[in-house]
């Protein structure tokens, strides 16, 4: 563990030299995703400032809800975002060969060789609306607050990761996974809202099949007070099996990878 | 002369029958923006419910109304998803751009056959989606053909327009590399500005008046508001002279910016 992590910070090292090669670029892509976010944001302002509820909820408490699923993804792209091009970056190029190679995991030498920067708007983006909707809200940042935020977010960026991974093993076999990691990543949508608005369905879907309702709607309604039984406990839980399932889908196709000949 | 235009004709129509079999080529692709334009949809349908479940009208539009703008946004959103700057960082960095330079045809004529059929078969195989949107959200179209003969009017000179945009803003790859961050830039500020997520009407007035001076909107908020009826079609020519005047002047700001910003241009080797 000691020395993965030590690995990690030596990757780490690395990428920001390359990345600090190019200052401008760096900056152009941290604000991409802050421009981003900002659309779907100006979007719910325009609408929430007419129309000052959503199935109950309020402008303040829609931010926190979008906030917290906006810091877990921030999570999953800043550290995992290699697995969107593991198909056409690694095995179609026969890259992904030279990892095999190495003495250390496979796929953590995958995610450490790309960290991305790009997540940091994510981050930050995630950070302010969390933390403005507190203040509004007048919710105190207790110590036990500050620690089930961390375990919320951490836990949704957990879900988020091994849903990718699960999609990306695909790239063994089809190669060219982005669409299949698109399709089950685009769920996350879903839970920008209050998953209050849809129809039942959709709940037990985003809660038990593909959870990203853990990411944000749960932990937001426990946070405010609003009364989800179990469920706003459930999160680190819900993170842990998938996290297990997504590994050894992952070892699955990793012993079924063929190389592509290239 | 004339021979001379049928040889271009010719060129430019072979381009053009390369585009839907890219479009077939990739399988995969195609189903994915399907299911994830669906989850749009079901998301926006839930979503506006829940908005007007306090309120009656929102910018002067129903239910029944945003819905049906709304609706046919989200088909059409990828449409105007360009990321031709990230094309050309690709060619730049690539050195493709050296071949494609000196192959002998006007560069921007070329790419825009491609963009023109791309939005033709694009239109085709969104029927499907048409079809879905009817049946499960209640999407309502027009049956008057004037209508429709306005929209594709609209859309097309719309289009050319976002396109001489996206010429110019993809001249920026001649001067930086982070073409992925900038095309996702462009993505977003088009989202908002052309109406894809809310109808331009609910904006405030400042708002409006920056939708208004970028480009967007006319190749999205403009041809939809005909179509799902919520503008009418006896306002379509004024429209249109509109649309002309931002397609002659970004037609020539694109052709002076791609003039000098080439000149930046360096492959090396490789």
């Amino acid at each position: 563990m000691a020395r993965y992590l030590a690995l990690y910070r030596h990757f780490l090292f690395q990428r920001f030299k390359i990345l600090l090669e190019y200052r401008v670029n760096f900056i152009i892509g941290m604000a991409s995703t802050v421009i981003q976010q900002s659309a779907w944001l100006l979007t719910i302002w325009v609408v929430m400032r007419q129309a000052p509820a959503l199935a109950g909820w309020g402008l303040s408490e829609v931010m926190l809800v979008y906030g917290l699923v906006t810091l877990a993804q921030s999570l999953n792209h800043m550290f995992a975002d290699n697995l969107w091009i593991i198909g056409w970056g690694y095995v179609r190029s026969g890259q992904f060969d030279r990892f095999l190679v190495r003495p250390i995991d496979p796929l953590f030498h995958l995610l450490a060789d790309r960290f991305c920067h790009d997540g940091l708007g994510h981050f930050a983006t995630g950070a302010v609306l969390v933390g403005a909707a507190l203040v509004q809200l007048q919710i105190a940042l207790t110590p036990l607050t500050a620690l089930y935020l961390a375990a919320a977010v951490l836990s949704g960026g957990v879900i988020f990761f091994a849903l990718n991974l699960i999609t990306a093993t695909t790239a063994f076999w089809i190669v060219e996974s982005i669409p299949i990691t698109q399709m089950v990543f685009n769920m996350h949508e879903f839970a920008k809202y209050p998953l209050t608005i849809y129809h039942q369905g959709i709940r037990v879907l985003l809660t038990w099949i593909i959870p990203y309702g853990f990411a944000s709607f749960y932990p937001a309604s426990y946070l405010l007070g609003r009364d989800v039984g179990a469920l706003a406990w459930l999160g680190p839980v819900v993170a842990a099996v998938l996290a297990v399932i997504s590994y050894r889908v992952w070892q699955f196709g990793l012993k079924h990878y063929a190389g592509t000949g290239s | 002369m004339i021979a001379a235009l049928r040889r271009h004709l010719g060129i430019y129509g072979a381009i053009a029958a390369v585009v839907p079999k890219e479009y077939l080529a990739y399988n995969l692709w195609f189903w994915a923006e399907f299911v994830v334009q669906i989850l749009a949809m079901i998301i926006y349908v839930y979503f506006w419910r829940a908005v007007y479940s306090g309120v009656d009208r929102l910018g002067g539009l129903t239910l029944d109304q945003t819905l049906n703008y709304i609706l046919l946004a989200r088909i059409l959103a990828p449409a105007i998803e360009s990321r031709l700057i990230f094309h050309f960082g690709f060619l730049i960095g690539q050195g493709q751009v050296a071949v494609e330079l000196t192959r002998p045809l006007d560069l921007q004529a070329r790419y825009y056959v491609q963009e023109l059929t791309g939005l033709g078969v694009f239109l085709l195989l969104k029927l499907p989606l048409l079809a879905i949107a009817i049946v499960f959200f209640g999407l309502r179209l027009p049956a008057d053909p004037a209508v429709w003969l306005a929209f594709l009017a609209s859309l097309a000179l719309g289009h050319a327009a976002l396109f001489c945009f996206d010429w110019m803003f993809a001249c920026l790859a001649f001067y930086t590399t982070e073409t992925w961050g900038l095309s996702m830039v462009r993505v977003g500020v088009a989202q908002f500005f052309s109406g894809a997520l809310v109808p331009l009407a609910m904006l405030p007035g400042w708002l409006q008046q920056a939708a208004a001076a970028l480009p967007f909107a006319q190749a999205m908020a403009v041809p939809l508001g005909l179509l799902s009826g919520v503008t009418p079609v006896s306002q379509a020519p004024g429209f249109w002279l509109v649309q002309l005047a931002w397609l002659a002047g970004l037609g020539l700001a694109a052709r002076l910016v791609f003039a000098v910003a080439v000149r930046k241009v360096t492959v090396q080797g490789g």
